[in-house]
């Protein structure tokens, strides 16, 4: 385990005051959020920052965390034995509400412990919390709902798709400890799914507490990126070049979609940047999405004596009238 | 342990969410997204909070809501703004993707 320097991760001094470290945990919490951020590292280091606030922000838990000592980051560290004795936050109790257990490294967890299970002490409905199982009547709660971001290509959309998923989730052993279980899925990926659509499997989330049902899994849907195809919603795009003359005198030609081929009839001049409209060749549904061509224009070189001569006779051909800069 | 997953259903333009599911699904406290419904940054169907459906969408703009909430100790109206802005410029990025820009 490698030991992670959170005052380095918020860019603060070790001297910094709590309000030093909130003001840089703002700052670059807008900077690294995933939802605005184009940084590519983003989720990441948001994760980081969090995981670093969630410590220096309590005075106990830096406290405990300065007690370590100082080292650099990325050094291999197992924290010693007893080390917490005497902080409150010791194992994994029901403190730090807010906190998701499954996003922060095994460093943290080494030292804050994790909580005892996702949503152990929260109300179904999101409403008010209670403590843990204290001593009273047994406590039957529904287990917290869990997301995850699935990346799937443009063609599973089209043709559906299985996946496996590695999920890591808190769990309950049979003495009612939190432990951390690693779980896998498979699942079916519907076709006609969009960016940005979610999943929800049923009773997959955390478990329940006594004898509550679990929690749904959610799977947010996200396309990697394609180098030829252009999402927008159901609609896709398509840049289509076309040699002069097909787009002058019309021609058919091979169009590729995601899930294969199909032959589009250019009609007789077509200019650059038209848009043919492939109705329902989008990603499939109810109702389907459009696959939009764009059309382009390459031109081909005058490298030969052949093609020169070609270029001199359709500038004689199309005549001094004929002026691309005037404005149509 | 592997396990197949049949019941998987798809958040599509047909499902609805109740204020109860809603909650869950964001974790978000129900006082917090009744006021979010108060101010316009979510706007289910129905009167009343027991009858209120919310579009599957809603659940995307509700996580939002809550990372800007919790995270970044943003205000309502804030959150409003910001969510708004994201709106236009996913917007505004989708139509310079159409573009191929």
């Amino acid at each position: 385990m490698k030991f992670k320097d959170y005052y380095q991760t918020l860019g603060v001094a070790r001297e910094a005051s709590a309000d030093d470290i909130k003001h840089a945990y703002r700052k670059l919490a807008r900077k690294y959020h995933p939802d605005v951020s184009k940084e590519p590292d983003a989720e990441a280091r948001f994760k980081e920052l969090g995981e670093a606030y969630e410590v220096l922000k309590d005075p106990e838990k830096r406290a405990a965390y300065d007690a370590i000592g100082r080292r650099a980051g990325g050094d291999d560290f197992q924290p010693p034995p007893g080390w917490d004795a005497g902080y409150e936050f010791h194992g994994s109790g029901p403190g730090g509400e807010e906190v998701d257990p499954r996003q922060f490294s095994d460093f943290f967890e080494s030292l804050f412990g994790r909580r005892a299970a996702g949503g152990g002490g929260r109300a179904a409905g999101g409403g008010g919390r209670r403590g843990g199982g204290g001593g009273g009547a047994p406590i039957n709660l529904r287990g917290e709902d869990h997301h995850a971001k699935v990346l799937i290509d443009l063609q599973d959309a089209y043709t559906g798709a299985r996946r496996s998923l590695t999920l890591r989730m808190p769990a309950f052993d049979e003495q009612g400890h939190g432990v951390l279980q690693e779980r896998t899925l498979d699942v079916s990926i519907p076709r006609g799914i969009r960016q940005g659509q979610n999943l929800r499997l049923a009773g997959q989330g955390g478990p329940g507490l006594g004898s509550g049902p679990a929690g749904d899994l959610f799977l947010e849907i996200e396309f990697n990126p394609h180098p030829r195809f252009r999402v927008d919603g159901r609609d896709v795009y398509v840049d289509l070049p076309l040699a002069p003359w097909e787009a002058a005198l019309g021609a058919a030609v091979p169009v590729p979609m995601p899930d294969g081929e199909v032959e589009l009839s250019i009609p007789p001049g077509s200019a650059a940047g038209r848009k043919l409209r492939l109705k329902g060749k989008g990603i499939p549904g109810d109702p389907a999405g459009d696959l939009y061509a764009v059309l382009g224009i390459v031109l081909p070189p005058a490298g030969s004596d052949a093609t020169r001569q070609a270029y001199e006779a359709l500038k004689t051909a199309a005549g001094a009238g004929f002026n691309p800069r005037r404005a149509a | 342990m592997n396990e197949r997953i049949t019941s998987v259903q798809v958040l599509d333009d047909g499902v609805e969410l109740t204020l109860v599911e809603l909650c869950r699904a964001s974790r978000a406290p129900e006082e917090q997204v009744r006021l979010w419904v108060l101010e316009g940054v979510l706007t289910p169907r129905g009167a009343a909070p027991e009858e209120w459906r919310f579009a599957a969408t809603a659940l995307r703009r509700a996580r939002r809501a809550r990372t800007l909430t919790h995270d970044l100790e943003i205000n309502t109206p804030g959150v409003a703004l910001a969510l708004d802005l994201m709106d236009e410029i996913e917007t505004l990025r989708a139509s310079l993707r159409r573009a191929g820009l």
